[in-house]
């Protein structure tokens, strides 16, 4: 099965050129201009991963990413990026980011983390799956 | 280089590193879209290669011109920086001070965009000049967007973001005016002593603008 793939950036020539190359990859891809727009579209829709500018005007990538892990956290999230500093890195890491890839990045190798990142997603909701059973067995069954 | 001894202090190099960074980031951006269409390109050469499809002509013109389109962005964008790099190496003289807002505008696009302000600029009706070192009146010009921004970043919900810069010449002299749509925040305008410091350097002192909300850099004369 395809991933799929939210795609979030507020350079429009760049959505559309890499949503095309993407789907042409066998990936169906949505798009966002902006974080507000992102999150609005993760209230009504799944996606196996997200790949997100990490400067946008209005919500930040880091507040955005905290938002994200918040609503959704077996969402996984690659975020690209001009420059990417040890910083950056770390920060972005420690709330949850699956990866961080500087621009302009290597289509192939993106695509290979969004395939890593869709494995990682499946692995996590087995994992709740499970624990909810359980939790449910516990509570019912003795 | 001319040596005029215009090394700017650590508030000068602040703000040439705050351009730069944003600056650079927006030629990534554009290098990043160059990539993906040649990257479209080979995908097109592979499958052209590989199978019955041949190329079309058209859709090869488009990412031509879409090719075209970053490499002029990303064109216009190092002239600007180059001519922003250059400003020190001017002595006092008489600075263009539309020529300058403009400057800035440009190379703190990205900035500006970041908090979601929508800013224009009016043509001057007279050439509004000020005897000034170059690289000062854009970093002060800088520090003036930067305040607007903050200023409508905690003005109320309601309050439209938008700026319009335009030039007057009041009796006393020429002024760049900062017009938008709060009256929050004019009281502390330019109180950091670095600010104050900075208006000093381009003789100049804020005013609140006779009209609507905002505020004016205007020329100072000083007493003989």
């Amino acid at each position: 099965m395809s991933e799929k793939v939210l795609l979030v950036d507020d350079e429009k020539d760049f959505l559309d050129i890499m949503s095309e190359r993407m789907q042409a990859r066998g990936m169906t891809v949505k798009t966002a201009d902006s974080a507000d727009k992102a999150l609005a579209m993760l209230e009504n829709e799944s996606f196996d991963a997200i790949v997100m500018d990490f400067k946008m005007p209005g919500m930040d990538g880091i507040q955005a990413l905290k938002n994200i892990k918040t609503q959704k956290p077996e969402l996984q999230i690659i975020l690209l990026t001009g420059y990417a500093t040890v910083e950056k890195t770390v920060e972005a890491m420690k709330i949850g980011a699956t990866d961080l890839l500087e621009k302009p990045a290597d289509l192939e190798a993106l695509a290979a983390k969004i395939k890593q990142a869709k494995a990682e997603k499946m692995l996590l909701v087995e994992k709740q799956t499970e624990e909810k059973i359980k939790d449910i067995l516990q509570r019912f069954g003795g | 280089m001319p040596n005029h001894d215009l090394s700017p202090d650590r508030n000068g190099v602040r703000f040439f590193g705050t351009l730069s960074a944003a600056v650079t980031h927006d030629m990534k951006n554009f290098l990043a879209i160059i990539n993906e269409n040649a990257g479209l390109l080979g995908d097109l050469a592979g499958r052209a290669r590989n199978g019955p499809v041949p190329i079309d002509p058209q859709k090869a013109a488009l990412i031509s011109e879409k090719i075209r389109k970053q490499v002029n962005r990303a064109d216009g964008m190092i002239k600007q920086f180059n001519r922003f790099s250059h400003s020190m190496d001017h002595a006092q003289e008489a600075v263009d001070m539309e020529e300058m807002v403009h400057l800035v505008a440009g190379l703190s696009e990205r900035i500006i965009r970041h908090h979601e302000v929508f800013l224009t600029v009016t043509a001057a009706s007279v050439p509004c000049r000020i005897q000034a070192h170059r690289f000062d009146l854009l970093h002060l010009i800088f520090r003036a967007f930067e305040m607007v921004c903050e200023i409508l970043d905690n003005a109320p919900e309601d309050t439209r973001k938008e700026v319009t810069v335009n030039f007057g010449s009041d009796p006393m002299g020429p002024e760049i005016c900062f017009m938008y749509d709060t009256d929050t925040g004019w009281d502390t305008l330019f109180d950091d002593p670095k600010d104050r410091a900075l208006l000093d350097r381009v003789n100049m002192h804020v005013k609140k603008a006779g009209t609507g909300s905002g505020f004016c850099l205007c020329k100072t004369f000083k007493k003989q």
